[in-house]
């Protein structure tokens, strides 16, 4: 891999780079609070299911299709796909959400297309999905499509460990721990072809995002 | 990629509102004192909303809401993921596009107040979000807090010094606390309050009308 599109993926897959993504759990704050979660096998558990069964099908096959979309009314063609393919609504609220926050760090920070689809994103409520906008924005800032893909998958297995981390299930060597495993898995999953069609089955994901969401006390936005 | 073919609608170009945040220990007076400054930038006719950081509840933001002063829709709360430093400073994408949203839904709106979580005197907010900052301290929290001289107390555009009518209950040398603070500020400025009984707060509100409003 040349130098400079290394550190290009070190800049963009960092967890320092801001995006608001470490305020979203993914359903694990539920989870915990619900004593389904207690440790560190848990949350590898938890997180390979997301990967193999959200990511490797869903995310990943959007990202894709947003990364290589020849222009804007494509590029919402694929979000409005997600939109209509994401059942729960709490889901569907967390996925634009985050999207949102990260359009509008790179619309700021780069402008052109990203900023047009930003301003097409703030009149259209069923836009801005996290990764169709990860598609655009990484394009756009020279990323080709393995990198944004494996950068999608690694900023969700970062995001998993990093909340369980705060939310006091696993101290900071356990949560690399749960990442090297991770690692192993998103590897595995990136040498398979995705499916065609936007797949997803993560219902106990699904149904503790949805119970969450009708929590008053909690610390995390998903 | 080419040029959007879908056009969003452009909607009537508008100043954008003065963002202010407001920091400080928890319990110091922050949601006390957004109370108090919604009413006397009611009173000026200044369009006003609020985003609250609320550490696990929505509580701040329901007591601001509930409070009759404000329209609810202009209240809004953004979750801190445990780490009410990083959503003011590091990353604070989230309070962003919370405030972006209110200024999209209330075109027109002056001045948004960001209240932070509760948190310690090490908390500062990013430049990015904020065009001003308030810090706020309380005498109840000990008169040596502005010699510790953390990076709030230092760093603040505004340092207020709330609860003064606590002062001969708990032992602080309140003259020797304000004193201290202009000294480790190098003389910004430091206001000080009662909030309970809206004391200060027309000159913490003359302040932000001068330095962030410009009205003068």
């Amino acid at each position: 891999m040349p130098i400079e599109a290394l550190l290009l993926a070190l800049q963009h897959g960092d967890s320092a780079f801001p995006s608001g993504g470490f305020a979203f759990s993914w359903g694990l704050e539920e989870l915990v609070n619900d004593g389904w979660i207690s440790g560190e096998a848990d949350i590898s558990a938890f997180l390979a299911d997301l990967l193999a069964n959200r990511w490797h099908g869903f995310d990943r096959v959007a990202l894709a299709r947003a990364h290589e979309a020849p222009d804007l009314d494509a590029l919402a063609g694929i979000d409005r796909a997600v939109e209509i393919a994401t059942w729960a609504a709490p889901m569907r609220a967390g996925s634009r959400r985050a999207g949102r926050a990260l359009l509008g760090v790179h619309a700021r920070l780069s402008g052109g297309p990203v900023a047009d689809y930003r301003a097409l994103v703030d009149v259209d409520g069923e836009l801005g999905h996290l990764p169709v906008v990860q598609g655009l924005v990484w394009r756009t800032a020279g990323l080709d499509r393995n990198s944004s893909e494996l950068l999608s998958a690694w900023t969700m297995a970062q995001g998993i460990a990093a909340a369980g981390l705060r939310l006091g299930l696993i101290g900071h060597l356990s949560a690399q721990t749960v990442l090297t495993a991770a690692r192993a898995t998103i590897a595995r999953l990136a040498a398979v072809s995705p499916p065609a069609d936007l797949t997803a089955f993560t219902p106990v994901a699904d149904v503790a995002l949805s119970r969450h969401a009708r929590r008053d006390a909690r610390l995390f936005a998903t | 990629m080419n040029a959007p073919a879908l056009s969003p609608a452009t909607p009537a170009k508008t100043a954008p509102a003065a963002r202010v945040g407001i920091g400080g220990p928890v319990g110091s007076g922050k949601t006390a004192l957004v109370e108090r400054l919604i009413a006397a930038f009611a009173a000026r006719k200044v369009d006003l909303a609020v985003i609250t950081n609320d550490l696990v509840t929505h509580e701040d933001a329901e007591r601001v809401r509930r409070s009759g002063l404000i329209d609810p829709a202009r209240v809004s709360a953004v979750e801190a993921g445990a780490c009410p430093h990083t959503v003011i400073r590091e990353d604070p994408t989230l309070n962003i596009e919370a405030a972006d949203d209110l200024e999209r839904r209330f075109p027109g709106v002056e001045l948004i107040l960001i209240e932070s979580g509760g948190d310690n005197l090490a908390s500062t907010f990013s430049r990015d979000l904020t065009d001003f900052w308030i810090f706020v301290i309380d005498v109840a929290g000990g008169d040596d807090i502005p010699r510790k001289r953390g990076p709030g107390v230092l760093k603040c555009d505004l340092l207020v010094i709330n609860k003064a009518d606590l002062a001969p209950h708990v032992g602080v040398d309140l003259d020797g606390m304000i004193a201290e603070a202009r000294r480790v500020r190098a003389g910004r400025p430091v206001i000080v309050t009662n909030c309970r009984r809206s004391e200060g707060i027309d000159a913490v509100a003359d302040h932000l009308e001068r330095e962030v409003l410009f009205r003068t």
